[in-house]
């Protein structure tokens, strides 16, 4: 599968499976074949409250193809939420046409199931349903009377703020807002489901392979034993296939009623209204801090909505308690129940929008307090987490600062906003700092080994997912490192949940946790090698310890967890991002020119997969300063962006030339092989750095996102900006 | 999608034979458009006509000096013939601003008078929209209306045209050529090709049924040096201008003798700044005048509830696109 003949993590060698997906022989949920497959197309409800009176097949069932139709009243009975707004995990039960109440728009409320995906879309558009309709709760403003304390615990305190507050020399207190975003991997959701008497097989596009069988066991009410998941590529995910999605259960419950394999793919449009969504947050920042700068006191509220029905909460409010020195600190979060979709994780839930509201806040800190704002951040470090009071495992966020300052440039900022032109254009520098948990989880891996012409071949199987991060090929370059063979010699098998089990791709948790399970199935394959043929495979090489016990196969499994070391730690990645825009004088439009990530992850595996890792997540969050936005009807409750011809991604042109630089870095108390996550530090706190940069370019302060045209042309300049 | 049949006629004749006989059909042009709409079920034809292989794909020149662009020519091909950007760089700038090299590509000229609005109520069919069906309301006129219009609305439709090529058409006093079922022609000036919705929004211009479009006639060319085009939009590339100007001047011993100004993003059509044109004729070209034209060419504009940024962002294209046209003396 690779032809690359370098040994062991580290190098910038190319993906793994690169080829394969270049020649379009990389197969995605979508595109395997699987004999007597019909289709089937979801029916969205076209208001946002109410109840289903009366649905109407006969037009459609009429038509040619037309297998079934399903709603409410025949679907099958699944299981129910025994509580009454559950939190949404990774692996929750999802309900879907269990009544004729409506929550959101778009929500499913029928399902065609046809010989041909146009057969089924087409009888889809056909079938028609008449509603008793009831005014939706949709306006942010009016549901504020109806905000609740979220179950899941997740306000903290220490010291006292307000008393912080009085301490200060300099305070500030406002408002930042972001709004509702979509994930869009390119891979639309999809799924491929044959129910065989009780058994499931389904090729679903899923980041967590073992959370799935899950959901579609526990929704169906079946063993988990019986459901097997693959998944062997995704083509994205940013967190929305973290969970099996309501199209996971429609698959294999068209299949179950119709006894044949099923293939449902959730259309654009439908990425929009049914696999969850990144809510719109309000954050309200307190910052206090002394005429040195340093900080007395830092709050963090942050209010949000969720369904009617479950409850998901992004913790703003995370890097607030942690990244910067203060005694008195204060988070909370509260949700309004809402007629919308339940949000749901995306790419650095709490710390992508968290950090603008904080780095922003900080950087109109460091203003305030005519400190330089590298300055002001390096002044307020810690060591030590003040949330947790453990020790970090490391924490390099100064070094960042101060080497992407160095490399940056950042010496030519102007001093004063708005005093740097380049014709019609106003030059504006901005810097900010970033943090992300470097979660690691129990991971297992086996490792099948083979004797071929005095050469040993290695394959690591594991249902871990290569969702576009390189998986693939950091688990090929650990196995390569741990037996000491080329990369080429080694095949990586992931997506299968007949495989060993991992924690899949999301929270930053796969390099390090995937490598270190490859790495400890590899190490306990040597150690029995060993044992048997009494040689060292160090002197003699692993191929010889094969020969000598005279095996031409041999397999292990191991299993790497974190150890207590970890767990009296605090475990971080952190960075700091530079950004120079450079704002039209006149027209509300500006260019990001240049942008520089310096990131401390731990050791880094691939420098070129991690470098994209890092540039995606930069130009993540430069759509997040930019232009995403998902925008709610105000009257009807629908979305009024409902493709990407309205959801407005950067193109190229928009993007800078971004540069990454890793600091050189082991972190060996996170995990034996000292990996922390990239995935999810590339996109904290860009949109800080880029709105912080139009700031010094131009002395107006953007805090809602995104910077769009039609607001930085009503901006007015800050008070006090000469 | 729905269930259509697929015309290729050979001849004009055969595709006006053929719409003729279909009220239910509909002449494909490159698709980007129509298919969009037939994928949303906005647009139902029962039929497609398909005419971007007829005959009408060439650059000549006319009678008057100017040039004719045949309308089943792509906007690639129009943009970046050798004619039009050594006599009608304006019109190239505004073209290449529009969509993305692969949808003009296909886009035809013909299509791009005809492509309809990107009002996300008109493209959502359980919204109401009294341009895709009569009576049933305007959502925008009291709901998401940031990108609407701020002249020439009606409480019927806000809606307006997403063009960039109209938008120097307009500037550039062009005419359109239509040819009727019967054979014959009729040329129309091309601020009478769109209208404004009045109580007919499903109306976008004043062609008549069966009628389709042969050529875009340009005047003889006036305005090879002082032009520009800009689009203040949301992302550098792939989105609708929030705001677009065409200006283009041109200057006689210090003082401005013929302008043509038009404004897209703003109404239901290209919108030409005809008082703007008038105030700067005889004027010398400076930034001061410039402004006092922007002003008058904002005069009448009646924002919507969440559009109003559109009056200073306006003013301040107006200006920019002067400025910059000026910038282009050597």
């Amino acid at each position: 599968m690779n032809t690359d003949i370098s040994i062991g993590t580290g190098n910038p060698i190319d993906r793994v499976e690169g080829r394969l997906k270049v020649m379009g022989l990389a197969k995605y949920a979508s595109e395997f074949n699987v004999k007597n497959l019909a289709y089937a197309q979801g029916i969205n409800s076209t208001i946002a409250k109410g109840k289903i009176t009366a649905i109407d097949t006969s037009e459609a069932e009429k038509q040619k193809g037309v297998i079934k139709i399903l709603t409410y009243k025949n679907a099958d009975a699944l299981k129910h939420y025994e509580e009454e707004l559950p939190a949404l995990s990774t692996s929750s039960i999802q309900p879907v046409l269990q009544s004729a109440d409506v929550h959101y728009y778009g929500e499913y409320v029928g399902l065609v199931i046809a010989e041909t995906f146009e057969q089924a879309q087409y009888a889809a558009s056909l079938v028609k349903y008449t509603y008793s309709e009831e005014k939706p709760d949709i306006d942010f403003d009016k549901s504020r009377d109806k905000a609740y304390k979220p179950t899941e615990k997740s306000d903290y305190s220490r010291g006292d703020v307000a008393q912080g507050m009085a301490e200060a020399d300099v305070t500030l207190e406002q408002t930042y807002n972001t709004p509702i975003e979509h994930h869009h991997p390119m891979e639309l959701h999809a799924i491929i489901a044959s129910w065989n008497n009780g058994d499931v097989q389904a090729y679903a596009s899923q980041q967590i392979i073992d959370d799935a069988t899950i959901t579609i066991a526990d929704t169906f009410q079946i063993d988990k034993k019986n459901v097997r998941v693959i998944a062997p590529f995704v083509g994205g995910g940013f967190g929305s296939k973290l969970h099996a999605k309501q199209h996971v259960i429609l698959g294999v419950m068209a299949s179950k009623q119709i006894g044949r394999p099923v293939q449902m793919t959730v259309t654009r449009n439908q990425m929009f209204t049914n696999t969850n969504l990144r809510q719109r947050n309000e954050q309200k920042i307190q910052v206090g801090a002394k005429s040195d700068g340093s900080l007395t006191a830092l709050s963090h509220d942050t209010l949000s909505h969720t369904s009617t029905y479950e409850q998901f909460q992004e913790s703003c409010g995370t890097v607030t308690k942690m990244l910067y020195k203060t005694p008195n600190n204060k988070v909370t979060h509260r949700l309004m129940p809402m007629n919308l979709q339940t949000p749901f994780a995306m790419r650095a839930p709490g710390e992508a929008t968290g950090s603008f509201a904080l780095e922003s806040a900080m950087d109109e800190m460091a203003w305030k307090l005519k400190m330089d704002p590298v300055d002001f951040r390096v002044k307020n470090d810690t060591q030590v987490d003040p949330s947790s009071d453990k020790p970090f495992s490391s924490r390099l966020l100064n070094e960042c600062l101060k080497l992407g300052a160095k490399e940056f440039g950042w010496e030519n900022r102007p001093q004063e906003p708005g005093t740097k032109d380049e014709g019609n254009w106003l030059v504006g520098y901005g810097v900010s700092g970033a943090s992300r948990r470097a979660p690691y989880q129990k991971t297992s891996a086996k490792v099948i080994l083979e004797l071929k012409d005095a050469k040993v071949h290695a394959t690591i199987q594991m249902d871990a997912t290569d969702i576009g991060t390189g998986s693939y090929t950091i688990i090929a370059q650990t196995a390569s490192e741990y037996l000491n063979i080329p990369v080429e010699q080694v095949d990586v098998e992931l997506g299968d949940s007949d495989f060993p089990k991992t924690p899949g791709s999301g929270g930053s948790w796969g390099a390090a946790s995937f490598s270190n399970g490859a790495r400890a199935a590899c190490e306990n394959a040597i150690a029995a090698l060993e044992e048997k043929s009494g040689l060292k495979a160090a002197d003699a090489g692993i191929a010889k310890l094969m020969q000598a016990g005279n095996l031409n196969s041999f397999e292990a499994v191991g299993t790497a967890e974190p150890d207590e070391e970890f767990k009296k730690h605090s475990v971080f990645s952190f960075g700091a991002n530079f950004t120079e825009v450079w704002v039209d004088k006149d027209t509300g439009v500006f260019r990001i020119k240049r942008m520089l990530n310096v990131a401390s992850c731990g050791k880094i595996l691939n420098p070129k997969t991690a470098f994209g890792q890092i540039i995606g997540g930069c130009a993540m969050g430069a759509g997040m300063a930019i232009a995403e936005q998902t925008n709610v009807e105000p009257n009807y409750g629908n979305f009024i962006t409902r493709s990407f011809a309205d959801y407005h991604v950067p193109v190229n042109l928009d993007m800078a030339n971004i540069d990454v630089l890793f600091l050189p870095e082991e972190d060996k108390i996170a995990n034996k092989m000292g990996i922390k996550g990239v995935g999810e530090l590339g996109i904290t706190s860009v949109a800080a750095s880029i709105a912080n940069a139009i700031f010094n370019a131009t002395g107006k302060r953007m805090r809602d996102l995104p910077i769009t045209p039609e607001k930085l042309i009503m901006a007015e300049r800050e008070p006090g900006v000469a | 999608m729905r269930p259509f049949t697929y015309t290729q006629p050979k001849t004009i004749q055969e595709a006006l034979k053929a719409s003729a006989e279909n009220t239910e059909a509909k002449y494909l042009g490159g698709g980007t458009n129509l298919v969009d709409l037939m994928k949303e079920e906005v647009e139902r034809p029962s039929q497609i006509i398909e005419v971007a292989d007829l005959d009408f794909d060439s650059i000549s020149k006319n009678e008057t000096g100017g040039y004719t662009l045949g309308a089943m020519l792509s906007n690639s091909e129009t943009a970046n013939h050798p004619d039009i950007r050594k006599n009608y760089p304006l019109l190239s700038m505004a073209m290449l601003s529009a969509a993305t090299a692969q949808i003009r590509n296909m886009a035809t000229n013909g299509g791009n008078l005809l492509q309809r609005t990107r009002c996300p109520y008109f493209f959502e069919v359980s919204m109401p929209c009294n341009k895709r069906e009569p009576g049933s309301g305007c959502g925008a006129l009291e709901g998401a209306n940031s990108k609407h219009a701020i002249f020439g609305w009606s409480k019927s439709c806000v809606a307006t045209h997403p063009s960039d090529m109209c938008v120097a058409l307009a500037a550039l006093e062009a005419t359109v050529t239509l040819q009727k079922p019967d054979g014959t022609s009729r040329t129309i000036d091309f601020s009478d090709f769109h209208r404004l919705p009045g109580d007919q929004p499903e109306k976008d211009n004043t062609m008549l049924p069966g009628e389709i479009i042969t050529a875009i006639d340009l005047p003889e060319p006036k305005f090879k040096s002082n032009y520009h085009y800009i689009k203040i939009r949301e992302r550098s590339s792939y989105a609708f201008a929030l705001i677009s100007v065409a200006a283009a001047i041109k200057v006689s011993g210090g003082m401005i003798t013929d302008v043509g100004l038009a404004m897209g993003g703003v109404a239901h059509k290209p919108w030409k700044l005809t008082d703007a044109e008038k105030f700067l004729i005889g004027k010398m070209p400076t930034t001061e005048n410039f402004e006092q034209a922007a002003t008058l060419a904002l005069k009448g504009a009646q924002t919507l509830s969440e559009n109003e940024y559109k009056i200073p962002m306006g003013k301040k294209a107006i200006v920019r696109a002067l400025e910059q046209a000026m910038a282009k003396t050597a």
